[in-house]
């Protein structure tokens, strides 16, 4: 079993007609899940304390005023806010700790946030990118700071680079991240010189037009540094925007490298416990499939 | 801008275009959505100013053998 959490305040982050992060993306992942065998829990809404772990009050204080009573605002030229995406980031981060809790709780071996805006993206004071909110980062630092882990690891197949996580995880000693992603593209950043304040992050950028053999080499690669890190909890930034059929990248990753992925990330995972959160992917078809086989993969369900 | 436009262009002002798409995406200057279009753009740039070349270099070879008269083959250029 996996435990899947949701909830409707993500379909009110509205972003303006055309725009690729869409409210029916949630839709599209909650509809290629039904049916399978998952515990399904309501994201509850985050403490202020767990957006403070990565983000200051300041930020959250200028989102706040941000928000709009109705329509939209930017934030930059991707990033935007309706009168409910507050509520939704609070939600998908309020659920990333959640996760986190019940897998260290022993409830269950893995969870996973579908949940929008993404926020692998989000820098300590910058919103981008679609994203306003450090999900995973946050997570992570529950896990280390309320936890008390050793060492978490923080795993990101997102076709873009993570620099939001890799900008709260920088100087973060028990926190090792890895990310493969397209490079040259979106946000430019994940060069494979960038390594951290502690030689705990690993980028491994994959040529454009790429395919699953790349992906697969690159992941063997982060799976066997994730066996020696041996941390106490796995926490993926699921994007699923590597698709071949993604209008956003040009890396021509499928379904079966997506469970591919999954399956060296839980292996090399062991004991640890974990907790996957949706970052993009915008091809709502290739979403849906891609999504279905990343939790058959993580949940051992028959698919 | 279009294919038939870059097509039309010269290799210097390919290249600049080139440099400044590059320049874009390594400093993060275009925005999530943009920068697919403008990846794909710096690759149909970078197509125009290799097909630029192999048209130079084949310019080059023509002279050449025109110059020594004789047609014992051709005898590619370095440095272009």
């Amino acid at each position: 079993m996996t435990i899947l959490y949701s909830h409707p305040a993500s379909e009110r982050h509205v972003t303006p007609s055309g725009h690729p992060e869409q409210v029916a993306r949630h839709r599209a992942v909650l509809d290629a899940l039904d049916g399978l065998p998952l515990t399904r829990r309501d994201a509850p809404l985050a403490d202020d304390a767990d957006v403070l772990r990565c983000h200051p009050e300041r930020y959250l204080t200028r989102l706040r005023a941000a928000v709009p009573a109705q329509g939209q605002v930017a934030l930059d030229g991707d990033t935007w806010l309706s009168p409910g995406s507050l509520d939704a980031a609070l939600r998908a981060v309020g659920a990333g700790c959640a996760a986190v809790d019940a897998v260290l709780a022993g409830e269950d071996r893995s969870a996973f946030v579908a949940m929008r805006p993404p926020g692998h993206h989000a820098e300590r004071e910058t919103p981008m990118g679609f994203c306003i909110l450090g999900t995973a980062a946050i997570a992570a630092k529950r896990a280390l700071d309320h936890h008390g882990l050793d060492r978490v690891a923080v795993l990101d197949f997102d076709v873009h680079h993570g620099n939001g996580t890799q900008d709260l995880l920088w100087a973060k000693k028990r926190a090792f991240f890895a990310s493969t992603h397209q490079m040259p593209l979106y946000p430019g950043t994940g060069a494979a010189s960038e390594q951290g304040a502690h030689g705990q992050i690993l980028n491994l950028p994959l040529p454009p037009g790429s395919g699953g053999a790349e992906a697969l080499a690159a992941w063997t690669t982060i799976a066997a540094r994730l066996r020696d890190w041996a941390p106490g909890l796995v926490i993926v930034s699921a994007g699923f925007d590597a698709h071949a059929a993604d209008p956003l990248a040009s890396l021509n990753w499928d379904e079966s490298d997506f469970a591919a992925i999954t399956g060296l990330i839980v292996d090399a995972a062991g004991a640890a416990p974990v907790v996957s959160v949706l970052e993009g992917g915008y091809d709502l078809a290739a979403l849906g499939r891609s999504v279905r086989a990343h939790i058959t993969t993580l949940g051992g369900i028959a698919a | 801008m279009s294919d038939a436009e870059i097509d039309s262009m010269s290799f210097e002002d390919a290249m600049k275009e080139l440099e400044s798409v590059v320049g874009k995406l390594e400093h993060g200057d275009a925005t999530l959505e943009q920068s697919i279009a403008l990846y794909e753009r710096g690759a149909r740039l970078r197509a125009h100013c290799e097909r630029r070349l192999r048209q130079a270099e084949e310019r080059v070879e023509k002279i050449m053998l025109s110059a020594s008269g004789e047609p014992a083959g051709t005898t590619p250029v370095e440095g272009l």
